[in-house]
């Protein structure tokens, strides 16, 4: 049975009846919440004015758990509460900010919520902040901003799942990749496996050089424990046939780059490579 | 006193010295008395038994570079061409073609294409013709800029009649020795032609510039069709066997005829493509009507079939190419297109009785039909919300003024295909801009279809699946609240929060939600509802937060009016939201959750539009 009754003032007469307004609730002010006790890095009642309400307040209290930086996530639940209550537009961005600031995971279903908020700017800023929130659910936000319309969304999210190392979005960065998404490639440089870095290095010579050799960079540089001296060394060997100029310019600067202490073999195969393509025209 | 004036030009010389008698200079004069009918009616009474003779039933293109005629007999015979330059459109009459170009006028056996006669011109072009077996009337453009010349040559390319007139001379015809000749706009004058004295004339209340003879009779009209009977005597008095053809609109507007008076050239051009084909019910008995009670339009590539009363359409067939000529006839009309293909369509359902292929593309075609009908049953035609809907979704950008008009035919029909051609149409990038807000208006108003509404707003944009338009949730939701189809409700909830919908859409969306919304969306209410509150971008997003508001109050429970009435009381809430918000009427509920004791319910979970 519903008990509640709504009206706009044009029917409030036809509703009289039935739908009074009832004081209780319509004088009610929303009660303080019971204040939680500031981490020790912000200044003396910070969540108290979190949520003030005020907008000078909030301002500056988040102003103050910025300065205070990782040391203050105790305070990420009670602005992600906030934020998720809603805000002007400035301090919508500030408090995204943040809480990006303070990486804390359980700011991250707020700030997903604000991956699908109307104004570009607030987007690349929820979807940026995402990135250093970690956990599932900015996961599964950043995978959604890949499809989003504004291309520096879509730029930050893909970049974001390279950097929560987020393997099961690979696929859908393989895509983006293909739809021009050109921060792709090197997230999925950092994430793929074996045969998926053999899949990027296959984009060579079909997307912008510079767009894939950004992936393959990061595939040459991960650990052994994630990418064998045998996977490099195949890679650097595809690089290398093609020849060109710029692949001799992106070989010897991964020569320069090369740690003395890493694979000889990768890097006797990045040698052959500078001096196979050296002398080359375009 | 205009009228008809000596002989001076190159071309008329060279066609009177060929023979033929002067005739009087009273001709077209317009200082003449009404004579009430008198003249016209002993003219008829004269030629009460006189009938013309069958015409030859022929499509005739222009073809190659605007010199070879193609003609294609209707009856059966074989295909003739007829080379030769071109420099006006070729006239069917009667049973020969009237053709003009490289300064020589000429007419062939229209069975045939066989020459029956030329003669010099010095470049006149062909306005009209009329022939009546024995005797070819034509009317030509004058020597000069104003003006027309009118010729009667007999079979053997003897010239029995030549006039030359000031007179802007319309299409004649001839019957039984008299020539019948639309001048003035208003007069028909019947000119004797053994002495070429105007024997009779009669004034026509009705813009006139064309005469013609089918099924046996004779006509004359542009906006109408006037009938040459025992009643044409009462012209005068507008009591003249007339018909015309309903009012109606029709995209580029076009005319049952194009006026007599024009010289168009031997290539079709636009009016070509937009016409109108319609012939009067045979006989001279009884009252005039439209033949088969039908008429047809054209536009480039689509026909149209209309109830020939009040104008209703019946039916709609897409072409693959521009149809640049035809004509009506029994059971239907044989259009030309400008592939070379004559297509016969069914009056009544606008299905293909017959197609013949004349071989080659064509640039110009006049069509005339007498007595042939198509034979055979026509192919099986859709129903018209489909044949609507085929001719809708035709990507020719060229079509947009016809598919104004066919989307409003489509939008007065309750077949459910109305609804997916306009979800089809209204979602479709491709959908020319003259077209979408017709479209989405159309929408708007539909009370069925539901289930092409719902799959359409299962769709978002995407960019990575290449879905970059959004539906027209706009409309959809307009619809399906007044439908009342609460089974859609999550789908609208989810486009509240697709940032690809225009601001227009999410206010629609929120709209319908007031009414439609159960206590399942209420995440997603949430959500709007908090980040927008205070942070609205446009005055559509404000007040899609006051429904959204609206039905948060409705089905939100505590949780939602907590939220509600927060934002009435927190001055981050926009000053227009908040001052709107004021107006919703709340009632407590029983059993106030402890949530909503805090005035503060804990942020929602997220949602995210479905994908």
């Amino acid at each position: 049975m519903r008990r509640i009754a709504r009206c706009l003032s044009a029917c409030l007469l036809a509703c009289a009846a039935t739908a009074t307004l009832d004081p209780t609730i319509a004088s009610a002010k929303p009660r303080k919440k019971p204040v939680v006790e500031a981490p020790a890095a912000l200044p003396a009642g910070t969540l108290e004015k979190l949520q003030s309400g005020d907008e000078a307040s909030i301002k500056s209290a988040l102003d103050d758990v910025r300065t205070a930086g990782k040391s203050a996530a105790g305070a990420a639940p009670t602005i992600a509460d906030v934020l998720g209550r809603g805000l002007t537009a400035d301090l919508t961005v500030a408090a995204i900010d943040t809480l990006g600031d303070l990486e804390s995971e359980a700011a991250s279903p707020a700030l997903a919520s604000y991956a699908v908020h109307r104004s570009p700017p607030v987007r690349q800023a929820a979807v940026k902040a995402l990135a250093r929130t970690k956990g599932p659910a900015a996961v599964a936000a950043l995978r959604h901003a890949l499809s989003d319309d504004d291309p520096m969304v879509r730029g930050i999210a893909a970049t974001g799942l390279g950097a929560l190392k987020a393997k099961e979005a690979v696929r859908d960065l393989f895509v983006a990749l293909d739809h021009k998404v050109g921060e792709a490639a090197a997230s999925i440089g950092q994430l793929c496996s074996p045969a998926e870095c053999d899949e990027l290095a296959g984009k060579l010579g079909k997307l912008p050089f510079d767009v894939v050799t950004g992936g393959l960079d990061q595939v040459l540089f991960r650990p052994t424990s994630e990418v064998d001296d045998d996977q490099k060394v195949k890679i650097v060997g595809r690089v290398r046939e093609l020849g060109t100029q710029e692949a001799n310019k992106f070989l010897r600067d991964v020569q320069k780059r090369w740690p003395a202490t890493w694979s000889p073999r990768v890097k006797q195969a990045i040698d052959q490579g500078v001096l196979a393509t050296s002398g080359v025209s375009q | 006193m205009k009228g008809v004036a000596l002989l001076g030009a190159a071309a008329a010389l060279a066609l009177s010295a060929c023979g033929g008698g002067y005739t009087s200079i009273t001709l077209f004069t317009t200082d003449w008395t009404d004579d009430g009918g008198k003249s016209i009616d002993n003219i008829r009474k004269k030629l009460a038994n006189a009938h013309p003779p069958p015409g030859t039933d022929v499509a005739v293109a222009v073809a190659g570079n605007s010199d070879k005629l193609i003609g294609q007999p209707l009856g059966g015979g074989a295909k003739w061409t007829f080379a030769h330059p071109l420099s006006a459109r070729p006239v069917i009459a009667g049973t020969v073609v009237v053709g003009s170009g490289g300064g020589e006028l000429f007419a062939l056996d229209a069975a045939t294409g066989r020459r029956l006669w030329s003669r010099p011109t010095g470049g006149l072009k062909v306005r009209g013709a009329g022939d009546d077996g024995t005797v070819t009337v034509i009317s030509l453009s004058g020597s000069t800029e104003v003006g027309s010349t009118l010729l009667a040559v007999a079979r053997d390319g003897a010239v029995v009649r030549q006039i030359e007139t000031d007179r802007s001379l319309g299409a004649p015809a001839v019957l039984g020795g008299f020539a019948f000749v639309p001048w003035n706009n208003v007069y028909v004058s019947a000119i004797d032609l053994l002495n070429g004295d105007e024997a009779a004339r009669v004034v026509l209340r009705e813009k006139t510039s064309r005469a013609w003879t089918e099924q046996r009779e004779l006509y004359f009209g542009e906006i109408g069709i006037f009938r040459w009977d025992d009643h044409i005597k009462d012209a005068p008095k507008n009591q003249a066997s007339h018909v015309a053809l309903p009012v109606r609109e029709l995209p580029g507007s076009p005319k049952l005829m194009e006026p007599g008076t024009d010289n168009p050239g031997a290539a079709a051009e636009a009016p070509d493509r937009i016409r109108i084909y319609a012939r009067p019910t045979p006989g001279e008995e009884g009252a005039l009507g439209i033949e088969g009670g039908r008429f047809y339009a054209t536009y480039f590539k689509i026909a149209m079939g209309f109830e020939a009363t009040k104008g209703t359409l019946t039916w709609v067939h897409t072409h693959g190419s521009d149809l640049i000529g035809g004509a009506a006839g029994a059971g239907g009309v044989l259009l030309c297109d400008e592939q070379g293909h004559l297509t016969a369509l069914d009056a009544k359902t606008g299905g293909v009785t017959a197609d013949v292929d004349l071989g080659e593309p064509v640039k110009g075609c006049v069509v005339q039909v007498d007595a042939w009908t198509p034979g055979g049953a026509p192919a099986a035609a859709l129903p018209l919300a489909d044949q609507l809907s085929t001719a809708l979704l035709n990507r020719e950008a060229q079509l947009a003024t016809a598919k104004r008009l066919l989307l409003r035919e489509l939008a007065s029909l309750k077949d459910e295909v109305a609804t997916k051609t306009l979800v089809a149409l209204a979602s479709d990038e491709r959908t020319s801009p003259l077209l979408l807000p017709d479209a989405r208006q159309a929408l708007a108003d539909r009370r069925n279809g539901e289930r092409f509404m719902r799959e359409a707003l299962e769709h978002h944009y995407d960019y990575l699946k290449d879905e970059l338009r959004s539906p027209p949730v706009g409309p959809i939701a307009q619809a399906l609240a007044v439908i009342g189809d609460t089974s859609a409700a999550d789908l609208l909830a989810s486009h509240l929060l697709d940032t690809s919908d225009s601001d227009d859409d999410v206010k629609h969306a929120a709209e319908a939600l007031v009414k439609l919304a159960s206590a399942d969306e209420t995440p997603v209410l949430l959500q709007f509802f908090s980040m927008y509150r205070a942070s609205a971008p446009s005055e559509d997003i404000e007040t899609a937060v006051v429904s959204v508001a609206q039905a948060l109050v409705k089905v939100g429970g505590a949780e939602g009016q907590a939220r509600v009435l927060a934002a009435m009381h927190d001055p981050m809430t926009l000053p227009n939201v908040r001052e709107r918000l004021q107006s919703l009427v709340i009632v407590a509920p029983v059993e106030p959750p402890a949530a909503a004791a805090d005035g503060g319910a804990p942020a929602p979970a997220a949602a995210k539009p479905k994908k």
